[in-house]
């Protein structure tokens, strides 16, 4: 059974997606051991701009130009700057027919692997797993679930999928698919929040769909809680590939932070120019391919 | 308390009064940075408390080391046990399973222990963070 860390990159205007997705290849291939592959998954023009360096950090790399719908969305770089930018995440539900792995393991690519948890995934009896147990770094949220609307299902973060080739899997992603492309209607039906295509919203349906509209249980991945750092969050320092000091936002005053180390835990930075301004030490302490 | 002085009605605070609550709000500030570290060194001690086997993930918990402690005292070595998604695995060697994540969890909550304490025995968040 192959086995394979898929990230996609598809830069914008905002953020070079291909230098963060090169990071986390880094830091996946540094703290994991028992994957076969790393793969990005990325269009001509963001492949073209970092060719040399997307090819330091993955064993493969597929180019795909599907259509990308408009999807503007507010970045954040702490609480203070703000900027709209185009947001091209609509590739996800194409990873069921791009991957060429038995297995395949899809992370953000702003999420940074730092333990060897996810090393539990491969040759599970499950064919999906996904969390929606998450836990802000920041303590902000006090609530370990997020729905997609007050009185909608629970959110399940896309941020860290696994799924194996089989009928539950292809279903998933057939009905990712379709969403994707009935996405009015869905984001109304579900009483959605916000105007953002987002994989999270997409992914909870379809599972909800998938299990008959009715309440269910994905299985989770082995971690408990997916540790987000939200964008208003910021970066101290990058020590190692499992040492970072982040600045989290204070949950009174949001402009106001505390630092707090993270060793040894996996961490979904969200802020992306926070995650820029520290790309030399991240890929500095990331392992590269055959190294 | 002793130097309260009221004028036009209104409660003065002493000046050792100003500097005790200077004091406790700084120090609320400290237990912020504090109770923050904490939390993430829990959630961290959760996620590690992780073990998988034979298709399922099990979280690592003392009722688990407990009850696998009965199953091997029973003499049972092969027993079908729900995981943490609540389906059922088969255990193979009990055994084996009760040594791992026993030693899983000593290692996992002996670093929680350690680190917690370096954590409790600093006041200065820099010494803490090594900055």
């Amino acid at each position: 059974m192959s086995k394979g860390i898929i990230i996609f990159a598809q830069n914008n205007e905002y953020v070079n997606y291909a230098e963060t997705a090169c990071a986390c290849a880094g830091f996946a291939r540094k703290n994991l051991s028992l994957f076969d592959e790393i793969c990005l998954i990325t269009n001509t023009e963001t492949f073209e701009q970092n060719e040399t360096l997307i090819n330091e950090y993955f064993d493969r790399i597929i180019v795909t130009d599907s259509f990308q719908p408009t999807n503007t969305r507010l970045f954040k770089d702490t609480a203070d700057k703000t900027e709209y930018a185009s947001f091209k995440n609509m590739s996800r539900s194409e990873v069921y027919e791009l991957s060429p792995y038995d297995e395949t393991l899809v992370i953000d690519g702003d999420y940074f692997i730092m333990n060897n948890v996810l090393d539990q995934v491969w040759d599970s009896d499950n064919d999906v797993m996904i969390n929606y147990k998450y836990r802000d770094v920041s303590g902000r949220h006090k609530e370990h679930i997020e729905y997609i609307d007050n009185f909608s299902i629970p959110m399940y973060w896309a941020t860290v999928v696994y799924f194996k080739k089989s009928d539950y899997a292809e279903n998933l992603f057939t009905l990712v698919s379709h969403i994707k492309h009935n996405y009015k209607y869905y984001y109304y039906l579900y009483n959605c929040s916000g105007n953002l295509y987002r994989n999270d919203f997409a992914f909870s349906m379809a599972l909800h769909i998938l299990n008959g509209s009715v309440a269910f249980d994905v299985p989770a991945l082995p971690f408990t809680y997916l540790n987000n750092s939200f964008d208003i969050d910021d970066i101290f320092r990058v020590n190692s590939h499992n040492d970072i000091i982040m600045y989290c936002a204070d949950a009174e005053r949001i402009t106001e932070h505390i630092l707090s180390r993270f060793t040894n835990t996996d961490l979904h930075i969200m802020n992306k120019k926070a995650i820029a301004r520290f790309i030399d030490d991240f890929l500095l302490h990331g392992e590269k391919v055959n190294e | 308390m002793t130097d309260i002085t009221k004028e036009d009605g209104v409660i003065q605070p002493s000046d050792e009064d100003l500097q005790r609550l200077e004091k406790a709000l700084d120090f609320s500030n400290t237990m912020k940075t504090f109770n923050l570290s904490k939390n993430n060194l829990k959630v961290k001690t959760q996620n590690l408390l992780s073990y998988s086997t034979a298709g399922g993930s099990f979280s690592v918990d003392q009722s688990l080391i407990s009850f696998m402690n009965f199953v091997v005292s029973s003499g049972k070595t092969e027993i079908s046990l729900l995981d943490k998604n609540d389906i059922p695995i088969r255990i193979e060697d009990t055994e084996k399973f009760l040594e791992e994540v026993s030693s899983l969890y000593f290692e996992v909550v002996n670093d929680y222990y350690n680190e917690y304490q370096q954590l409790r025995s600093s006041r200065k968040i820099e010494k803490v963070l090594e900055i």
